[in-house]
């Protein structure tokens, strides 16, 4: 009986990687998602550091942070997806009249995201080794899971806000999908350290936990990181994020189904 | 007999614009009693508060007052052991459009908690209940209104629901698919014995599948029974129209029994009687005893769309006694 009620938990949330994936392999604009901006944007990056002659560990800096910033938004994305495909077909209705709960859909979006940034990061590291002699491993496999493993919550994170602002604003919403991220690139140290941001932006910078894992992987590289545990301080405040962001996104669910949101966006 | 659904003054009112300062009032204070394998009919013009009342059945939406029960469960504090018992389909279908209609059945029986084989052969089950073999690779944005209403209607049955809810199930498609679809819902929920509540503005609709039907106006229910005993309720009679040669003596006409009204003109008058079917013989006899040559006889009986109007014409004459 056990066995039986873990496996309908399970494949509801295999549900939402089915869905997602089946549309992944129709749609042709997420190959692009996947192989084309991520390495466009990659090349464009590191050939400006050459053309700065910028020394290895330099170059590292950047490198690190648009392949962390590729992997978040690819994966970040699918969260997102698993409402907005929904939005665009009209269909949100059906998928909540399920005995469905949010860790499902949040769950099964998150997992096929995981594996779609994780083939980003490998294309990406291995284009990095290749081209620029840049050494993902050099912290060793420990860290570097431990780093890839914040960036996939760091994406969560971004999709369930996403989700959020989609039940809150509906259609008005989706361009969140897209811009959330490039808020990140500003504030987090993608390019630069946040120490150079001008007030208040440290101090945001600082309530992001980007901030301290991209610190936590830097720091093998040479560069000194701000605080003692950057660690400690990144998956901290992700799982303070990740418990405030349960609590709301149930919050504005139930706000949809009482103003009737999730009605109108299914006709 | 027990009761499927109870819900007791549920109101609704949406706010819109700046601040929601445009409110809308669609529900005022619905009770309604459905019992445990009837098919209950909602019937009611476009925004009459139809779709708004079901959806809060459903648990799709949270009224603003009032209290649901679903199966014995309270609605707004037991909704999600609710929908592992109840499903919806609507009018206008909707799923995701670049899965085709099997993908779109095996993801929804996924929510549903249905694996591996078990699912398989309740995909098939379905695809074939309802005719859906030919169609069943294809995407859903290239199949017909009418698949995408039998697409519905399979995605409601995945987890064999104890209550369905049908959200007008013929809408927009054409007079034979629309028969069509309502032969199947007539004899899924004969063969499962569950729970149907059905909103429609179709009155054949919901004469033809229903056992009873609440008329809803304004979001109000103006009132509640079989369609035979609405009828009977207010009382507007039957027409029986004749065409003859001749002369007809009204005196004999306000004599026959059962004569409510009528008007006669120059070979053919109506006859405004309680019963048609009952009064024919009786008419046409009296009729033809006065001299008149019959010619054609037809025969039209109340329908509910009669009844709906005359229902109206009631509450709005009360509201202008009100005012």
């Amino acid at each position: 009986m056990y066995s039986l009620n873990l496996q309908r938990r399970l494949i509801r949330i295999w549900a939402f990687v089915f869905k997602n994936w089946l549309i992944t392999k129709r749609n042709i604009f997420s190959l692009f998602e996947i192989a084309f901006w991520p390495v466009v944007g990659f090349f464009s990056i590191g050939l400006l550091t050459t053309f700065l002659e910028l020394d290895a560990n330099m170059s590292g800096f950047i490198l690190t942070g648009i392949i962390s910033m590729s992997v978040i938004q690819v994966c970040q994305i699918d969260v997102a997806y698993v409402l907005l495909y929904d939005l665009w077909s009209k269909a949100l209705k059906h998928t909540f009249i399920a005995p469905i709960r949010s860790f499902h859909l949040i769950l099964g979006s998150w997992l096929i995201g995981v594996m779609r940034s994780f083939v980003v990061f490998l294309l990406l590291s291995i284009f990095s080794a290749l081209a620029f002699s840049f050494d993902f491993l050099r912290p060793g496999l420990g860290p570097l899971c431990l780093f890839l493993f914040g960036l996939f919550l760091t994406s969560a994170l971004i999709g369930i806000s996403v989700c959020i602002l989609v039940l809150l604003f509906g259609y008005n919403a989706e361009v969140a999908a897209w811009s959330m991220v490039s808020l990140l690139y500003l504030v987090c140290g993608i390019y630069y350290p946040v120490s150079i941001l001008p007030f208040p932006l440290p101090e945001i910078a600082r309530a992001i936990p980007l901030t301290y894992l991209l610190e936590y992987f830097r720091s093998f590289y040479g560069f000194k990181s701000s605080s003692g545990n950057c660690l400690g301080w990144g998956f901290g405040l992700i799982g303070v994020y990740l418990i405030l962001e349960a609590f709301l996104f149930k919050i504005v669910l139930h706000r949809a189904k009482r103003t009737g949101t999730l009605l109108r966006l299914s006709e | 007999m027990s009761l499927a659904i109870k819900a007791e003054g549920i109101f609704k009112t949406f706010r819109s614009g700046w601040r929601g300062k445009t409110r809308k009032e669609v529900l005022k204070g619905i009770d309604l009693q459905i019992n445990e394998g009837e098919i209950f009919g909602i019937l009611g013009p476009n925004g009459a508060g139809k779709t708004t009342l079901l959806s809060i059945l459903s648990t799709l939406l949270l009224p603003d007052r009032g209290k649901v029960q679903v199966l014995d469960m309270d609605a707004l504090t037991d909704g999600a052991r609710i929908r592992e018992r109840v499903n919806i389909s609507s009018g206008n279908a909707n799923f995701l459009w670049s899965l085709t209609v099997k993908e779109n059945l095996h993801f929804y029986a996924m929510l549903y908690g249905l694996v591996g084989r078990e699912r398989e052969k309740k995909v098939n089950a379905l695809i074939h209940l309802l005719g859906l073999r030919e169609h069943q690779n294809v995407l859903f944005d290239r199949i017909s209104t009418g698949m995408k209403q039998r697409l519905s209607l399979a995605k409601c049955l995945l987890n064999d629901p104890d209550v369905l809810f049908l959200d007008e199930p013929t809408v927009g498609l054409d007079p034979n698919a629309a028969a069509s679809i309502r032969e199947e819902i007539h004899t899924i929920q004969k063969e499962r014995r569950m729970t149907v509540l059905l909103t429609t503005h179709n009155m054949r609709e919901a004469e033809t599948l229903c056992g009873r039907i609440a008329f809803l106006k304004e979001g109000e229910i103006l009132t509640t029974g079989t369609a035979e005993a609405l009828k009977r309720m207010v009382r507007v009679g039957d027409v029986v129209r004749i065409e003859f040669q001749g002369e007809i003596l009204e005196d004999e006409l306000l004599r026959a029994d059962g004569v409510i009204n009528y008007s006669i003109s120059r070979n053919f008058c109506e006859i405004i009687v309680d019963d048609g079917e009952k009064r024919l013989g009786s008419l046409v006899s009296v009729l033809s005893q006065g001299g008149a040559e019959i010619r054609k006889v037809t025969l039209r009986q109340t329908d509910l769309e009669d009844v709906f109007i005359e229902l109206a014409k009631e509450i709005d004459s009360d509201l202008g006694l009100r005012l």
